[in-house]
């Protein structure tokens, strides 16, 4: 068996022929307990890893969506008549206070 | 010291007097309480609050006043409708149609009438006998057969009492009692018998308000309980909630939601616990006319609804 160039991290396994029965080292590492329990362990993480993105997307979706219609016409609202009673107390003082100034001097 | 008396003794007296005065309100004369409100406006605020009538597509109401007491009424309604499925897939048909209606309101009598493209007609009539004595009929004829109904309902309004006697097609006969009990609180009973379905029932319910909420609930042997209680938190803002359970076939919705009444427009948005929220916005463009935004969105059955519509008049 050619010496496989050492990739980092999970690969797949080397596809074996007929049973060896001269193992090398490297088919004893690959083939040892710590190894494949690593590879099933760097499995489950990505499988666990997606599920829970699809899940925090769909929640932020579901979260976003529905912000969107509750409070986004709310606080669209609330601006407006903020501004609203701004221009009316400007109009207000505008138009309201110059009578009843000279009388007090 | 001396000095100090009169001035406590003037105080004295004053505060006996208001006092006096808060325990005479306190002491209920429950020989003059207010009439309750009718029977199906029990829980008319939670139900004006939470269950604004979104619709899918475009609406246009145009109401023109030719007198004081008659109008006519021009409505354009474009959108999908849904047809109920057995599946649980939404089934929804592109529908559009034109409604043309006449309206006479006097302050005895009140005449409304609809007639649309496809083949309906609504009738609504409400005239006030006397001072206590209503009578009321709504009536609606379809194209389809066996789908046209009427009802009469005859209002009996006493000092602190309402009661209502009502008949239906399909021999649908019902009978209401409201009663005021406490300034405050009001009991109601009701009876109903469905002669088509052979199914006949009873409910109760009471009503507790105050000038900040009202608490509404309604118990029926038909299985239905609806709570529902409405908190005024200032004179624009009103936040809602409402809890429906059906113990017969064990059916359990609760929502919450807000009404916000400002100058220039009104909001309503609420959600559900099936996953549904819904918000509805009237905003005045101008004098008589009104720009509408109605948008339901329902998670658990992907069903997305948005309309848009403008009233006039």
């Amino acid at each position: 068996m050619a010496a496989q160039p050492k990739r980092g991290g999970v690969h797949l396994p080397a596809r074996r022929s007929a049973s060896n029965s001269d193992p090398s080292i490297l088919t004893k590492i690959t083939s040892s307990a710590i190894v494949s329990r690593g590879k099933q362990a760097a499995c489950d993480a990505a499988f666990v890893s997606k599920k829970l993105l699809r899940s925090t997307g769909k929640a932020a979706w579901i979260a976003g969506t529905t912000f969107l219609i509750l409070f986004v016409p709310l606080i669209i609202e609330m601006d407006r008549e903020q501004q609203f009673n701004e221009l009316e107390i400007q109009q207000a003082s505008l138009l309201g206070a110059p009578p009843t100034g000279p009388p007090h001097k | 010291m001396a000095g100090l008396v009169p001035p406590g003794t003037t105080a004295i007296p004053a505060e006996a007097s208001k006092t006096a005065h808060t325990k005479a309100e306190e002491k209920t004369d429950y020989m003059n309480l207010p009439c309750p409100i009718p029977f199906e406006e029990l829980q008319r605020e939670a139900l004006m609050s939470l269950k604004p009538e979104t619709f899918e597509g475009l609406r246009f109401d145009f109401t023109k006043g030719l007198n004081q007491k008659f109008s006519l009424s021009h409505s354009v309604f474009m959108g999908p409708t849904e047809i109920p499925s057995q599946s649980a897939e939404t089934i929804k048909i592109p529908t559009a149609h034109y409604e043309f209606g006449a309206n006479f309101i006097d302050p005895n009598l009140m005449l409304i009438g609809r007639v649309l493209t496809d083949g309906r007609v609504n009738a609504r009539v409400k005239w006030d006998l006397t001072d206590n004595l209503s009578v009321k009929a709504n009536a609606q004829l379809t194209n389809e057969p066996h789908m046209s109904h009427g009802m009469v309902n005859f209002d009996y309004k006493g000092k602190d009492y309402r009661s209502q006697f009502q008949m239906g097609n399909g021999a649908l006969f019902g009978a209401s009692y409201i009663q005021s009990v406490t300034p405050h609180l009001s009991l109601a009973g009701e009876v109903f018998w469905a002669g088509q379905h052979r199914k006949s029932g009873l409910g109760y319910a009471a009503r507790y308000e105050t000038d900040k909420m009202v608490a509404a609930g309604q118990v029926a042997s038909t299985g239905m309980v609806a709570l529902s209680y409405v908190q005024k938190v200032s004179e624009k803002v009103s936040l809602a909630s409402d809890f429906m359970y059906n113990y017969m076939t064990k059916d359990v919705t609760a929502s919450v939601g807000y009404d916000y009444i400002l100058r220039q427009c009104r909001l309503r948005g609420k959600i559900d616990s099936n996953g549904c929220t819904t918000a509805y916005l009237e905003e005045r463009l101008n004098m008589g006319l009104n720009f509408i935004l109605s948008a339901e969105i329902d998670h658990s059955k992907k069903d997305y609804k948005f309309g848009f519509g403008l009233t006039v008049g």
